[in-house]
């Protein structure tokens, strides 16, 4: 236990070293939220007026951006395994007495440091531009324990097909794939009840949902714990399902 | 002492491809190890089985004492594994990626930092151990990757391939560094390739490899010594495919049996004839093949190299089969990937 936890922490470290080190990773990754934050309320504009969205587009939008940042991030962390894969380090350090599984889980916590960072910064930025969290800064902690079991299932998932596919090309079709409708068949832009019945049927399907749902709950609402811990459950299964495929992978992998 | 055993070790990929075919081989504690063969004949699956990152299909391997199947734990503690593909992170500098295989054995935060001293020394790297891998040119990176291979002493280090890609004077000097191990470290060393003149300058011992199965172990004096003295290559003047395939066969019906042939192999239009003193040989095989009329193009002779075992034992030569296909495409996905 205590080499796997020491073996996790130095794999991280390398990871999250080599990460900050691409300055242009960094800015990419802070801006690019922010950016989402500003521009889609201003395209959006019209909605602001709908009884649903309840005054400020931005306010309804926020926790969507958090989650939306999250999935995204955490969907594309099998890259990072590919990498290893590619450049014969995966091989090398099997060949080294490290702990076998705490390859991939060093992977999944280091992409979800950056994200619980990226999304500690979205909400910084949205209370700047007048979001009021209803839950203050407990809520926040909560809000981020949601968003990192999905990130957790998505990062895991993510890395279990890096694993089976090897190969950049299929990673990336089924990451585009699932990444941008996932987030479309759920309630990050719109609420439930500007969608399409089916769509409102599809979106209790959708893990990313759950993780909406709880997030905005807390962000605008308060203690709404009926909503809360159904999608603690929810995306505590999911992370749970993401990490037992990839870790089935990794053993399939390492043999 | 043998310290690694293998006993009809077999892998078998799915499809049914025999990559390794119920090899028998045995590495003395202290000696560097040549596992000579072309691409794809084994040796790199050979290496991943020794090395615990695939199971055998069946017979068994030991490593320092250990079962490569039931204590992989323990062989994983005495092994360092150089691969073909250099496994260096870019961009963690070389000091850091020592430090992370240092931390993966378990050593102290002290140890490690005296073996980074002393390992980059040994490599020749000390001043860069703070420069980012991405500087370091192809050379300094497979360096670089022998240190991280020897971070714990280990008492076996595997190399596979370690001069593939490299120019010849950077490989020359990789070959230096080996040397320098064995003397420095007192490790086993065994070592993959499929250039002859890296198995025979490096290795004490050789093991031939083709198509999975071992054909022939020995010094590299005592594989050439079986050859016999000289090699006596010559090749027909000829002016069609045809008529070349006619010739060969004459000329080797008209030297077969002749007590000063120890024996032939014909390649691509070219045919080596062994000979016990080629001085004399090559006057009499003129005046020979003269008087059968047959019209000789090209005659050299030479001691035998281990190109000529390699042709001896497996009918072809390393060269004629070397794809270099795998090869090259890895230079070129790594460079692809550099500009990208």
């Amino acid at each position: 236990m205590m080499n796997l936890l020491s073996d996790v922490w130095f794999q991280v470290i390398r990871g999250l070293r080599t990460q900050f080190r691409m300055k242009i990773f960094i800015l990419m990754n802070i801006v690019q939220p922010v950016i989402w934050l500003l521009l889609f309320p201003q395209i959006f504009k019209s909605l602001s007026s709908m009884p649903e969205i309840g005054g400020s587009y931005l306010n309804y939008l926020a926790p969507g951006i958090v989650v939306m940042t999250v999935l995204f991030g955490s969907a594309w962390a099998g890259m990072g395994m590919l990498h290893l894969i590619d450049m014969g380090i995966l091989s090398k350090i099997l060949a080294t007495p490290v702990t076998r599984v705490s390859i991939i889980i060093s992977n999944v916590v280091a992409s979800m440091v950056v994200l619980v960072m990226q999304a500690i910064i979205i909400f910084i930025i949205a209370v700047i531009r007048g979001l009021d969290i209803a839950t203050g800064v407990p809520g926040v902690l909560l809000s981020l324990v949601i968003v990192m079991l999905l990130g957790l299932g998505f990062a895991a998932f993510s890395n279990g097909l890096a694993l089976l596919f090897k190969r950049a090309e299929p990673l990336m079709g089924v990451i585009n794939f699932v990444a941008m409708p996932t987030m479309f068949l759920s309630s990050i832009m719109m609420p439930p009840e500007l969608l399409p019945g089916w769509l409102d049927t599809v979106r209790q399907f959708n893990p990313v949902d759950y993780a909406v749902v709880g997030v905005r709950g807390l962000v605008l609402e308060g203690y709404v714990w009926s909503d809360l811990w159904l999608s603690l459950v929810i995306l505590a299964a999911w992370a749970a399902a993401g990490i037992t495929f990839g870790t089935l992978m990794f053993r399939a992998r390492a043999e | 002492m043998s310290i690694i055993e293998t006993h009809q070790l077999t892998k078998v990929f799915p499809g049914d491809v025999r990559a390794v075919d119920g090899i028998d081989f045995e590495v003395k504690a202290g000696e560097i190890f040549g596992f000579l063969g072309p691409n794809g004949a084994g040796k790199t699956t050979t290496i991943k089985v020794l090395n615990t990152l695939i199971k055998p299909t069946s017979g068994t391997a030991t490593v320092a004492g250990y079962d490569v199947v039931k204590n992989p734990a323990e062989v994983r503690k005495c092994i360092g594994y150089v691969a073909q593909d250099v496994g260096v992170d870019e961009y963690s500098t070389g000091r850091e990626n020592l430090t992370l295989y240092g931390h993966f054995y378990r050593l102290d935060g002290r140890t490690i930092r005296e073996r980074v001293k002393e390992l980059f020394e040994l490599v020749d790297l000390t001043g860069f151990e703070d420069k980012m891998v991405s500087t370091y040119s192809g050379g300094m990176r497979k360096r670089l990757d022998l240190a991280m291979g020897l971070i714990h002493y280990p008492k076996v280090i595997f190399l596979d391939e370690p001069t593939v890609g490299l120019d010849p004077q950077t490989r020359s000097h990789i070959w230096d560094y080996i040397r320098n191990l064995v003397k420095a470290m007192g490790i086993t060393i065994f070592l993959t390739t499929h250039y002859m003149e890296e198995a025979d300058s490096l290795a004490g011992r050789i093991a031939i490899i083709d198509l999975g199965k071992i054909v022939a172990t020995g010094t590299p004096d005592e594989l050439k010594q079986a050859i016999g003295g000289d090699v006596v290559t010559l090749s027909p003047r000829v002016t069609g495919e045809g008529e070349r395939q006619e010739s060969m066969k004459r000329i080797q019906s008209a030297l077969s049996g002749k007590p000063f042939v120890l024996g032939m192999q014909a390649t691509d239009g070219e045919l080596a004839v062994y000979v016990n003193r080629g001085e004399s040989a090559v006057p009499g095989i003129m005046r020979l093949l003269s008087g059968e009329g047959i019209d000789i193009e090209t005659i050299s002779m030479s001691r035998p190299t281990l190109d000529d075992v390699f042709l001896k034992y497996t009918g072809r030569t390393i060269r004629a089969q070397e794809g270099t296909r795998t090869t090259y495409a890895q230079i070129q996905r790594k460079r692809m990937r550099k500009q990208q």
